[in-house]
């Protein structure tokens, strides 16, 4: 099949410093082909410079976060066939600065995510020496949000985040309740006071986008509801 | 299966009040505003209502009072919705703040001037 890509360019180093869109006709486009491979073709035989975020290429590292047809998925997930259309437009994600054609500043989106203290924080020595244990209830009680890929597909969906950056945002939400709701960590109340902000869990108006766009397919929704549950009740369960 | 049940200390802020205020005012809505509908355009009907059905309804305390807290609570509701759109284009701390008093200024003066004019009363014989 014959597919029309339009992609967004933005390169001042090339002296493209006026935002505009490339097309490029591609011709016997698998309909199996991911949109990764498609942008690869891009570089490969027609334009050199195009830059954009891959790694792994396989839904695993989250590098490759970009809009396509209006929504935000992994390019390396993204079947032609899914989207319908011979024609696909791929933007960079919004509400991070773009560095360059797909490729948006991180940092902000980072900053958010350590705000939170995604890492374990327990000082107690286990009973064993060696290991904490937990029970299989209690393990599953986060297992979702513990498949996050720190993407930033949902927090640049999540309309809230772009108008105000400094709104935490819901991966940062999703990573605070992987470790709120581990029952070996310690700090649950201190993300908790975090999240309890002007710019925390609370400015969340459930719009629901950050769900939809989660590759990963975690309740994001959900999740950012359990932690205001969480700071309005009290109780962790 | 069940998981351990955790308590920490519960926090108390504006944004707690105000998110909790949201719920709480909706849940006070629904009665308000469905017994509001189903009298006025279901069983009265709108084309029946004039100034002497205002008269004659609000000469009864109960209904009074009804309407300051419909008015109260669907205003406090809506304002509090304002208040939480407008961060998205007040930025700083200190713009949020002069709005959310501005708005809080206009809740009380709506709400204010609305029951005062309910506790007035309606007087269709000064109109003819």
């Amino acid at each position: 099949m014959d597919i029309s890509l339009k992609v967004f360019r933005y390169n001042p180093e090339a002296g493209r410093t006026k935002p505009a869109y490339d097309t490029y006709l591609l011709n016997g486009v698998d309909p199996t082909d991911r949109i990764l491979d498609l942008l690869e073709e891009v570089k490969d035989y027609h334009d050199g410079t195009l830059s954009f975020r891959r790694s792994c290429a396989h839904g695993v590292c989250g590098s490759d976060a970009m809009r396509i047809n209006g929504v935000n998925r992994l390019a390396c997930k993204a079947l032609v066939q899914d989207l319908n259309s011979n024609s696909i437009t791929v933007e960079p994600i919004l509400g991070l600065k773009v560095i360059k054609d797909l490729i948006v500043d991180m940092k902000p989106f980072f900053d958010s995510y350590k705000s939170v203290m995604p890492f374990m924080i327990n000082d107690d020595i286990p009973e064993d020496g060696k290991e904490r244990l937990q029970s299989i209830a209690d393990r599953e009680r986060f297992d979702d949000t513990t498949k996050c890929i720190l993407c930033a597909a949902c927090t640049t969906s999540c309309p809230t985040f772009w108008s105000d950056d400094k709104y935490v945002g819901p991966a940062a939400i999703v990573n605070a309740h992987r470790f709120i709701f581990d029952t070996r960590d310690q700090a649950a109340e201190e993300r908790l006071n975090i999240l309890n902000d002007e710019s925390g869990v609370f400015r969340c108006r459930t719009a629901f986008n950050c769900t939809e766009a989660c590759p990963r397919e975690i309740h994001v929704t959900q999740a950012v509801a359990e932690v205001k549950q969480a700071i309005v009740s009290g109780v962790i369960k | 299966m069940t998981t351990t049940v955790r308590k920490i200390k519960k926090q108390s802020n504006f944004e707690i009040t105000s998110w909790k205020w949201m719920r709480y005012s909706a849940v006070a809505l629904l009665p308000l505003v469905w017994i509001h509908v189903l009298i006025k355009d279901v069983i009265v009907g709108v084309h029946n209502i004039d100034t002497f059905y205002v008269r004659d309804i609000w000469a009864i305390w109960g209904w009074k009072v009804y309407d300051i807290l419909l008015l109260a609570f669907t205003f406090a509701h809506g304002v509090n919705g304002l208040r939480n759109v407008s961060m998205d284009f007040f930025h700083s701390e200190k713009a949020r703040k002069i709005v959310d008093w501005g708005l809080i200024v206009l809740w009380v003066l709506v709400s204010g001037i609305g029951a005062l004019a309910i506790i007035a009363g309606a007087r269709p014989e000064m109109l003819v």
